[in-house]
């Protein structure tokens, strides 16, 4: 116990660390920018296209949110490549983490759409917008601010998820603390830095997310 | 050829759903704890729940997999636990965390007014609990305990991480030999896709209809998932 609690044997830890934390914030951001343009295109898509189209974005959600994110990683990284088609080990991540988020947050997105009223289309069109302008002028802005608590919530999951690109070999904080376990054989001091790191980032975060969703209700609702 | 690699992954199927049914009964009992412990009449109590569920959720599942793995491997080495059971601790602990807070987000949208009505009556808050309010909970937060079973199934293909003989350590196993990865990977992926899309369906359909029943937006359905 004694060792664990010795301030000097951690300093060592913190600058590779650091490191692999900006490699975690990059997969993160990533693949947050991608499932959050994903995700709103998906939600405007399935409000206003026609059914065909509908149908086929239902399917694509449903099988995107039936397929493990690690086997979706393993099938683009080491099977692609068998098949001619090569994309390196950071773009998979953000494209494979991102998507699968979008096809979660698509449903919540289409929700915080749906809390502007139909009579406020309906003005929009007969004051002459076509459809895709009403949601770009009028029912977007006023949507937006209900989107702010599903982004939230979308980044602190990736933050999250990100530890699945250790598995396609990105130096994220879990690849590196499992190097470090094996090298050094420190197990707790490792454990206890990666547990601290993530509680430090992401409970606040969870705070912040349930307030912002608890203030956005209460708009809603009054 | 492709016949037997099916049969390779359906043999490792049953280690996946015993995996799943461990890990999501004993998420049940370990929520119904702390949905418990954190609706408690007594502050501190209610405070040190928040911190633990917040804390479980703070952290990545992969992770939790891993320092379990290593954890235990070092300080119960003698016990000699198997990957199955530190797979299904480790997923117990992340998926807990999120089934509390389903179960929290139920209690909550019974109305205070119940809870004094039932004290007026002499319940004590247990009791309360237990015959008033998880009866009522139940039947909403169906959709997003279905949910939790989905994600459940889902995460427990990261117990191949920590070499769980289940179907992704199968075809991981299946790769190795047959330097084939596309192919088993794609069969994995439809497994997956066959188990779990029936549930994603059927969630769907008893979301809506839940929320018609009760006439709210099913706002309680969608407890997050972060």
């Amino acid at each position: 116990m004694p060792e664990l609690l010795a301030a000097t044997s951690y300093s060592s830890l913190t600058g590779e660390f650091l490191r692999a934390g900006i490699e975690t914030l990059k997969i993160a951001f990533g693949a947050w920018a991608v499932s959050a343009v994903a995700g709103l295109l998906l939600a405007v898509a399935r409000d206003a296209a026609i059914w065909p189209l509908k149908v086929l974005i239902a399917l694509l959600t449903a099988v995107l949110r039936s397929i493990p994110q690690l086997i979706l990683l393993y099938l683009i990284f080491f099977g692609l490549p068998s098949v001619g088609i090569q994309i390196d080990a950071l773009l998979t991540a953000i494209l494979v983490l991102g998507l699968a988020d979008a096809a979660f947050n698509a449903e919540y997105y289409r929700g915080s759409l749906l809390t502007v009223p139909h009579t406020q289309r309906e003005a929009g069109t007969s004051l002459g917008f076509s459809r895709l302008g009403t949601m770009r002028h009028i029912v977007l802005p006023q949507a937006m601010l209900y989107m702010i608590a599903p982004l939230l919530n979308s980044f602190l999951s990736l933050i999250k998820t990100a530890t699945l690109a250790s598995a396609i070999g990105l130096p994220e904080i879990l690849y590196h603390s499992q190097n470090e376990i094996q090298t050094t054989g420190e197990v707790t001091r490792v454990i206890v830095v990666v547990i601290v790191i993530y509680a430090v980032v992401c409970m606040p975060l969870i705070r912040l997310t349930a307030y912002v969703e608890r203030r956005t209700k209460e708009r809603l609702y009054t | 050829m492709q016949g037997s690699w099916a049969w390779t992954l359906y043999h490792a199927l049953g280690t996946t759903i015993r995996l799943c049914l461990v890990t999501f009964g004993a998420s049940l009992v370990l929520s119904a704890l702390l949905a418990t412990a954190s609706s408690a009449p007594w502050r501190p109590l209610r405070i040190v729940t928040r911190l633990v569920v917040d804390l479980l959720r703070s952290i990545p599942i992969l992770a939790l997999l891993i320092f379990v793995y290593y954890g235990l491997g070092k300080y119960t080495a003698s016990w000699q636990i198997s990957p199955f059971w530190m797979a299904a601790i480790a997923l117990t602990l992340g998926e807990s965390a999120f089934l509390s807070e389903i179960f929290r987000a139920g209690i909550e949208a019974i109305p205070r007014s119940q809870w004094e009505a039932a004290k007026s009556l002499g319940f004590s808050w247990l009791a309360t609990l237990r015959l008033v309010i998880a009866p009522q909970t139940l039947l909403p937060s169906m959709p997003a305990i279905v949910n939790m079973g989905i994600f459940t199934l889902k995460d427990s293909s990261l117990a191949s991480i920590i070499a769980v003989p289940e179907i992704t350590q199968a075809a991981n196993d299946l790769v190795s030999d047959t330097f084939m990865p596309f192919q088993v990977f794609s069969l994995l992926a439809l497994f997956y896709l066959g188990i779990i899309l029936p549930f994603t369906i059927v969630a769907g359909l008893a979301e809506r209809l839940i929320a018609r029943y009760y006439g709210l937006h099913s706002d309680r359905a969608r407890a997050a998932r972060a």
